[in-house]
Formats: C-alpha cells, structure tokens, sequence
C-alpha cells in the first residue's frame, strides 16, 4: 500500500420526521452526549468530523447535514442536497407514522434532489425504550431490502449504542460505492 | 472586539453592517441551526447575537475571515446555497437598492482588506467588473458563487422589472491558487 494519504470530503444529510432523534444521533457520535430536553432543529444543522479509514489510508472529512424535520423548509430543501453522497433514513422505532414516511417522504426526497449515484442506510432509533416499540427488527431489515438501503442499524442515541457504528459503515459504504474499498 | 495588531492575509477590519447583513442572509437560507453551525465551526459562538451591535463599528478582518472559511468548509459543494446567500448578502446590505457604482465603492469602503472591486466597464447592455483577490472564495476549491450571487442581485435591483441579468466570465479553474481573481461581464436581458 502506497504511504500516501488519500483525502476524501463527504457530505451527507441525516433524514427523518421531526423527533425522531436526528440530532442526538450526530451529538453522540462527535460528542458522546445526549440531551433530554427536545430542541428542534431549525433550518440546517451542518457539523463537521475529519475521520481516518485505516483500511485504505484515507482522510475523510465528514459533512453532515442534520435537515429539520418540520415541513416549512420544504421549499429550500431541494438546495440543502446539492453535493451530498449518502443519508442515514432515520425513524423512531415506537413511533410507526415515522417509519412510513421514510419511503413516502424522506427517500423520495433523497432521489429526487441527490442527482449522482448516493447510498443510503436505514436507522431505527429509540431502541432503548423497549417497551414502547411498535417497529419490529425484522420489519426494519426487510424495509431496508425494499428499499435497497445498504444497511440497516439500530440505534439508541440515548445510550449511544451503535451511534459511532451507523455514521462510520455510511462512509464506508460510500468508499465502497466509488470504488475506493472493496 | 479588542483592537489587534494584524498582519498579511488577515490584516484589515470589517464593518458591522457587512456583518449583521451576512448573518441575516445566514438565517434566510440556513434558518438560526445553520447560522450557529458556522459560528460554531469558526468558534466565534459568541456572535450569534451580533444582530444589535452598532453598524458604524467594525469587527476584525482575521474574525471575519474565520467566519467565510467556516462557511466555506460546511457548505462544501453547494454553490447554489452561496450563491442565494450572496443574493441575500447584497439585499440586506443595501436594502433599499443603490447605483451599483455605489455599491461597489461602498463595498470597498466596508471591508477594509487586501482585495479590490472595480468597474471596468460600463454600458447600457453590459457591465464588465474585475474582482481582485476576492477573499469570499480565497480558499482553493472553493468557487466564487457568494460574491456572484451578491453582484448579480445588486446588478438586478437597479434594472426595471421586466429586466434579468446574465453573467459570464472565463472557465473557473479552482484549484488554481489565484482563482479568487477574475473578470466578469453581467449583461442585462429581456424576462
């Protein structure tokens, strides 16, 4: 391998119904936190995180855009896509409205505004709260099938499990769609 | 802001009103997240609410520049978000719409740097202005569309309604390191 190191700058939306955890996922991969107390995002949350992919020496800088999930911004949300590469599908897995609405909204949304080829990962957060579940794990993989999404994963911003995991297999799954990993 | 002793690229002050009419153009297309994110992103949090401060007193240039290199870096590959922030950077600046001579003289006069705009030429069908070492887009990889986007408004207001205006200028190479130094011809159009 060559010692050369390669760079990479990414630019990603994290996509979902409003509160369904979008924003504390991001806070618990940069920061390892969560807050209780629901702020919704307004406009664009944009954040950035240099990370480095061992397996091909390779710099990449992580733009994530953490979209609001309300439905005013509508009319600007075309532009917020322009240059993005991959999205996490996020929905709240004791909420069953906002697992519907990644197909009916949010994905069409994605193919709609992201002109080249991106990749996608579905994320079923809040697993944490156990007994409040009304989306199945197996209903969320064979969603995912559906859909073609690369990946599902299920996330607990709250405890931060699997938080670190669904960003880093984004990127390299986008590494891998453009023919820079195996 | 305490006063600062600056040097090179970074020496220069800024006046409050190109501030807070950036900020405002900030809100407009990325709502009050987006704002934060790029101070965040510049550890300047501590303006966010600059919205009151005096518009006669200035804010230094190397503050300003953390700021667009913020901008730059978070809104990588979205040149038509700068491009509408450049729109709405010259309307909240000149609300009211102005001569564009006007426009470009004041424009100098308010960001005291190392960067000029000038008029080459003017008349009834074009207007040709040379940007010289534009620190909007200093950065290479980083295209031009802020100060594009703010001279093309700023064009637009001064025509009649029925007016549109086109521009062009020479294939931008940005990864040549003086990109930030350009020609450009605005031509006014029929809608």
């Amino acid at each position: 391998m060559s010692d050369e190191v390669k760079e990479f700058v990414f630019k990603i939306v994290v996509l979902g119904d409003a509160a369904v955890g979008k924003t504390s996922l991001i806070n618990q991969y940069i920061e390892r936190s969560f807050e209780e107390d629901y702020k919704p995002t307004l406009g664009a949350n944009i954040i950035r995180k240099d990370v480095f992919v061992e397996e091909i020496n390779a710099s990449v800088r992580l733009i994530m855009w953490d979209l609001a999930g309300q439905e005013k911004y509508n009319v600007i949300r075309s532009m917020y896509f322009q240059g993005c590469v991959g999205a996490l599908l996020v929905y709240d897995v004791t909420r069953h409205n906002t697992f519907e609405t990644i197909n009916s909204k949010w994905l069409k949304d994605f193919k709609k505004y992201v002109k080249k080829e991106g990749t996608y990962i579905l994320i079923g957060n809040k697993i944490d709260l156990t007994d409040q579940r009304m989306v199945s794990a197996e209903d969320g993989i064979n969603f995912a099938k559906k859909i073609n999404a690369s990946d599902y994963i299920e996330t607990s911003a709250k405890s931060g499990e699997n938080a670190e995991k669904a960003f880093e297999n984004l990127v390299h799954q986008i590494l891998k769609l453009h023919g820079n990993i195996k | 802001m305490p006063e600062r002793e600056m040097i090179g690229d970074y020496k220069g002050e800024v006046k409050n009103k190109i501030v807070t009419a950036l900020f405002q153009a900030y809100l407009d297309i990325l709502d009050y997240d987006g704002l934060k994110s790029i101070l965040k992103e510049a550890e300047l949090l501590e303006l966010k609410n600059y919205k009151g401060a005096d518009p006669d007193e200035t804010l230094d240039f190397f503050s300003f520049k953390k700021i667009i290199t913020a901008q730059n870096c978070l809104l990588y590959n979205c040149s038509d978000l700068l491009f509408a922030i450049g729109k709405k950077f010259s309307f909240y600046l000149f609300p009211f719409g102005k001569k564009f001579e006007d426009v470009i003289e004041e424009i100098n006069v308010l960001i005291k740097t190392d960067w000029n705009i000038q008029i080459l030429e003017k008349t009834k069908k074009y207007i040709t202005v040379r940007v010289e070492k534009c620190f909007f887009c200093s950065e290479i990889g980083i295209s031009c569309d802020l100060i594009m986007g703010f001279l093309l408004h700023s064009i637009e207001k001064t025509l009649p309604p029925d007016k549109r205006v086109d521009y062009h200028r020479t294939k931008e190479d940005i990864k040549d390191p003086n990109h930030n130094t350009f020609v450009v011809k605005f031509k006014s159009k029929k809608k």
